[in-house]
């Protein structure tokens, strides 16, 4: 059975085109995908992704129970900070990627992706031995609505939140009168903020979001856009570029991973040894040299040899080209200005090794 | 008659049209390339390539997907809307004056066309 959001009906009225999407009844787009990716990089788009997994995790133990799951140091995540972490499996692969937010002394949100959310909780579930912790997944009480793009927050400024609010921090706060908590995350790319609500006050506020929006040219965005914005921005997805299979420093995270962490984790010392020695494939950023598009499961080639295979793959609606992630063979020659080939239906097409981002960081309207 | 009153449709939206001078014209139904989104490239092939009746001989690629194109009966490909090969997004605005993909002459038994369906009974099958 297909779930909807509490915000099915109004996709439908707007006139949204919805396709299945782990297990979920969402909106792929409104209009079209190249015309809400140019809204979300120019004005402000407003999404709706209240499919996405949120945990509770909490418990005298919860700090502990976390930090031995994750390679990121959750002891040193300070209240209301938020910090983008991997659930590691023994080999160091990814159960899923996931936001941690410190709400309370012992007390986190996780909010994780929809399709791996009964992982997740299985995962964390078995973990909890001789930790005195309590993991609720209140992922069905929730509704999260992201308002991302650089007019972002003149938008939520003019509803009444307080905008002086850091990136990847959380904070308990209200819109247009609605106890909600807001984070400055997202997976656009783009500055710009995301909303926890209780499900009765999801659609007043996707309404007045966009009632109050549209001034500063707001639209509602489906989930087509959102997946070529967070390509763009060179932005994970997993079950593409993440898997059980691959570990953090393959996917090109070595960024999000401290290296003063004295603590154990799960798949620690396969990361260690990763970081130390290298690792047999790597994430590359790739730009197609035609027109044609390279998609998920396509085979890369370097010198006639089967080097590697696409993993996520469209138009990118701003360099007016098409892009792509691609896991190849870990080899010096394959670096920025190399060039590829992607066997697409059974002919060779170049594509030439970019650095990733995609497109320049963004950032929000100064004033 | 416009183009939507003579010509048939295939279940895979298709559509084959009879031009006077006896070749046919091959494209996409205006179904097809709204349910598509946005067209960013277009595969055609080759003139005087020939395909049998339901054989993939293009692909379009919108921003989620690509997707093939069959040949709604047997024929040689005589004649490639190059056009539409240079600028897809027209597709979206014209699949049928100016969004046409290939001319054909059918190389197969006039029968092949007895599964086609009218443009009405097609847009009642969508239904």
């Amino acid at each position: 059975m297909t779930k909807q959001t509490y915000l099915h009906d109004k996709h439908v009225n707007l006139g949204a085109k919805m396709v299945d999407f782990a297990g979920w009844h969402m909106p792929v787009q409104y209009t079209s995908i190249i015309d809400e990716h140019k809204t979300v990089r120019e004005n402000a788009g407003l999404f709706d992704v209240s499919h996405m997994g949120e945990l509770f995790v909490t418990g005298k133990d919860s700090t502990e129970f976390l930090n031995g799951l994750v390679p990121q140091n959750i002891k040193k995540l300070d209240y209301e900070k938020a910090v983008y972490c991997q659930l590691t499996n023994k080999n160091g692969g990814l159960t899923d990627d996931l936001i941690i937010y410190k709400i309370g002394i012992n007390n986190y949100l996780i909010i994780c992706n929809a399709s791996r959310v009964d992982e997740d909780l299985n995962w964390l579930e078995n973990n909890t031995r001789g930790f005195d912790v309590n993991i609720d997944n209140v992922s069905h009480k929730y509704s999260l609505l992201a308002v991302q793009g650089p007019k972002a927050c003149l938008i939520l400024q003019k509803m009444g939140l307080d905008i002086n609010q850091s990136s990847f921090t959380i904070k308990p706060a209200a819109i247009a009168g609605i106890k909600v908590l807001v984070s400055r995350t997202g997976y656009t790319g783009e500055d710009g903020f995301e909303i926890l609500t209780e499900n009765e006050h999801a659609e007043y506020l996707w309404d007045k979001i966009l009632d109050d929006g549209k001034e500063f040219g707001i639209k509602p965005i489906g989930l087509g856009a959102r997946d070529t914005l967070r390509l763009e921005a060179a932005l994970h997805l997993y079950g593409n570029d993440l898997d059980k299979n691959t570990t953090p420093i393959e996917a090109g995270l070595s960024w999000s991973i401290p290296k003063d962490k004295t603590d154990d984790y799960v798949g620690k010392d396969v990361i260690l040894n990763q970081i130390q020695n290298g690792t047999e494939k790597k994430l590359i950023g790739l730009k197609m040299a035609d027109k044609s598009v390279a998609r998920h499961e396509y085979e890369v080639y370097y010198n006639g040899e089967k080097v590697g295979v696409i993993t996520s793959g469209a138009p990118s609606p701003m360099l007016n080209a098409n892009i792509a992630l691609a896991y190849v063979k870990n080899i010096k020659e394959i670096c920025t200005g190399a060039t590829v080939q992607v066997m697409i239906r059974e002919k060779f097409h170049d594509a030439l090794v970019v650095k990733r981002p995609f497109i320049e960081k963004r950032n929000s309207v100064k004033f | 008659m416009t183009i939507t009153e003579k010509m048939l449709c295939t279940k895979s939206h298709e559509y084959l049209s009879e031009n006077a001078d006896g070749t046919y014209t091959v494209g996409l139904t205006d179904y097809a390339v709204e349910q598509l989104g946005d067209i960013v490239y277009l595969e055609l092939p080759e003139t005087n390539q020939e395909f049998t009746k339901g054989e993939t001989f293009a692909t379009v690629e919108s921003v989620k997907a690509a997707s093939e194109i069959y040949l709604p009966v047997s024929g040689k490909i005589v004649e490639v809307n190059e056009d539409v090969v240079n600028a897809p997004e027209k597709l979206n605005e014209d699949c049928y004056e100016n969004g046409w993909l290939v001319k054909i002459v059918p190389t197969g038994d006039a029968s092949e066309q007895d599964d086609l369906m009218t443009y009405t009974d097609y847009k009642e099958e969508l239904d």
